[in-house]
């Protein structure tokens, strides 16, 4: 793969931005801006055509980060990317689909699309920007809102556990699983762009701030200190030691947390479709 | 490594293991040479014990005592890494005094440079010339800044010893497939220098190796095998005389680099003014982002990277060099 990077013009983010609708509507200092830049980053080292491009999103503020892409985006409802994506998919299997969700929006109300999606394994990438909170709709408790956070729904702090959204991906079946911070672009767009390439399921979480409505909710400083805390509450994967997780239990694995060999559903789908109507007597 | 023999006189002890029925009885392997000590200096990674080990392992094999001293704590992020090989009828200390070392070999160019004075004044210096700059002799994060490393060239220092060999053995062992078998190289060019069969080397080397490089590993030290033989018999292939300055060309080309910050998208959220390594950003009175210093921008890219609002972007352009 680097081989085929290197040989590219450099990553000019303005070739992929629907430039009409900029300076876009999110927060200062919001980290979905930073994940949207590794996302089309990502797309242009695998140099995917922006008209062999479907970028599926649902509600929410991750929702409208697809708007701003300059490449065929669907813009669902919520919790739904994902099933508006898996028919696309099999509709259109030419296409490159990238789901864009939140946490909210992948979690709670589209959780079930999501476990069933892991469990297809289609040949679909899920961003999810996981900022804590739902953002738009004024900072409502979220299923990976940290315990004791301050909300406009939780107003004595979170008492709820939190989901971790990756180990439920892999045990649904998703067949890539990463996760990385915005704080580390490039790791994020290497992520992402590993998992576009995998052919199955990928599910990447991208850890995202919310500075505007979590953030200062939760006096959790301005938008650098906010960036800069998420160095030291990850632990890549590659330093990653199992045996000392209770230890640290803030600390977040990032990078690719799980890959595996798994029938795509998409190839079977079509072979199956082949074999029923070649059966006669069957309804077409 | 071995525990002290007992001593019963200047005869070489064989370990009991090596006694085997093909020698006769009674009559001990009698050593080619009356033993000497091998410094085999490097950084983190390189396999500077591992080497260690067949130099330790063959020595024995020839019959000797051998005692094996290392240093490689500091060594996970590029630290120095150096061990001592002593061998001999009977060794006592297991560490090589300043100025005992028969061999001197060195896995890394500015190691082989440290260590130096620990070479006997007859010893053969063996160095790759391959340069592993510590981060720390980079202060400045400019293009084409000047390090703190050594200046010495191969051909100083080979003529400074009295039987030195510098060789590229990384970008030798890179032909191999793996230039993690630079070492191996290194134990080819060491060979030639001690009387010892090329066969026990090889099964020694093969023994210490995991099973899918040994062909590599073969190969390496063949390859730097061949090389010392011609280099003895040449005198001029001992270094590479194409390097003839480490020093960084005057006048090297400083890319050019262009920061545009486009005032319209930006929101102030202050992130690249805080996280810029270099502390050349600031806001300005309406807070927007500004270039405060342009002379010290590196063009490290993050704060491209990491501005929510694209509102940054840098662009790198490398002059044309003017020389044919």
């Amino acid at each position: 793969m680097n081989e085929m990077v290197r040989t590219l013009e450099p990553f000019e983010i303005k070739d992929y931005l629907r430039l009409q609708l900029m300076p876009h509507f999110m927060c200062p200092g919001c980290g979905h801006g930073i994940a949207l830049r590794a996302l089309l980053w990502a797309v242009h080292e695998l140099a995917i055509d922006k008209n062999k491009l479907a970028i599926v999103s649902g509600i929410g503020c991750s929702g409208r980060v697809g708007a701003y892409i300059d490449a065929n985006t669907f813009h669902t409802t919520h919790g739904r990317p994902l099933a508006f994506a898996t028919g696309l998919k099999l509709a259109r299997p030419d296409l490159t689909v990238v789901v864009i969700t939140g946490d909210g929006d992948c979690l709670a109300i589209g959780g079930n699309h999501l476990i069933h999606a892991c469990r297809r394994n289609l040949d679909l990438t899920c961003l999810m920007l996981n900022n804590e909170v739902y953002g738009m709709t004024g900072g409502q408790v979220s299923p990976t809102t940290s315990a004791n956070r301050l909300t406009t729904t939780t107003p004595g702090g979170n008492a709820e556990p939190t989901f971790d959204a990756c180990k439920l991906a892999e045990a649904a079946g998703a067949s890539f699983v990463g996760r990385e911070v915005t704080r580390q672009a490039m790791a994020l767009k290497n992520v992402i762009r590993d998992g576009i390439a995998h052919p199955g399921f990928s599910f990447i979480e991208a850890i995202s701030d919310c500075t505007e409505i979590y953030g200062r909710k939760n006096d959790l400083g301005e938008s650098p200190e906010m960036i800069l805390s998420q160095k030291s509450d990850m632990r890549p994967e590659a330093f990653g030691n199992v045996a000392d997780e209770p230890f640290r239990p803030n600390r977040l694995v990032t990078g690719i947390l799980a890959k595996q060999a798994r029938p795509e559903y998409g190839a079977a789908y079509r072979d199956y479709a082949v074999r029923v109507k070649s059966k006669p007597g069957r309804p077409r | 490594m071995s525990s002290p023999v007992k001593s019963k006189g200047a005869r070489p002890k064989t370990k009991a293991g090596s006694d085997t029925a093909a020698e006769p009885a009674g009559e001990p392997v009698k050593p080619a040479r009356a033993g000497g000590n091998i410094l085999i200096v490097g950084v983190g990674g390189q396999g500077v014990l591992m080497i260690a080990k067949v130099v330790a392992l063959l020595a024995q094999k020839q019959g000797y005592q051998v005692k094996q001293s290392e240093v490689h704590g500091m060594a996970k992020r590029g630290g120095i890494v150096f061990s001592h090989v002593r061998y001999g009828p009977e060794v006592w200390s297991p560490t090589i005094v300043k100025g005992e070392a028969d061999a001197l070999i060195a896995l890394e160019w500015a190691e082989g440079l440290r260590w130096l004075d620990h070479l006997k004044h007859e010893g053969v210096f063996i160095a790759d010339t391959r340069r592993i700059v510590p981060p720390f002799a980079c202060r400045s994060r400019k293009a084409g800044a000047p390090i703190n490393y050594a200046k010495e060239t191969p051909a100083d220092i080979v003529s400074r010893v009295a039987d030195g060999f510098a060789l590229d053995a990384s970008t030798i062992a890179e032909g191999f497939g793996d230039a993690r078998a630079a070492n191996t190289v290194l134990l080819g060019v060491l060979s030639a220098s001690l009387a010892y069969p090329e066969a026990d080397w090889l099964e020694v080397i093969e023994a210490s190796v995991p099973p899918k490089s040994r062909d590599i590993n073969r190969n390496a030290f063949a390859a730097g095998r061949e090389w010392a033989l011609a280099a003895r018999a040449n005198p001029t292939l001992r270094f590479d005389s194409s390097i003839t300055s480490y020093e960084a060309p005057a006048g090297l080309l400083q890319p050019k680099i262009t920061l545009e910050i486009n005032a319209a998208w930006c929101k102030g959220c202050d992130i690249c003014v805080k996280l810029c390594p270099e502390r050349c950003l600031a806001l300005n009175a309406e807070q927007v982002a500004v270039l405060k210093s342009p002379d010290a921008c590196t063009g490290c890219h993050i704060c491209e990277w990491l501005c929510p609002d694209f509102a940054i972007s840098i662009r790198t352009s490398h002059p044309e060099p003017v020389t044919a």
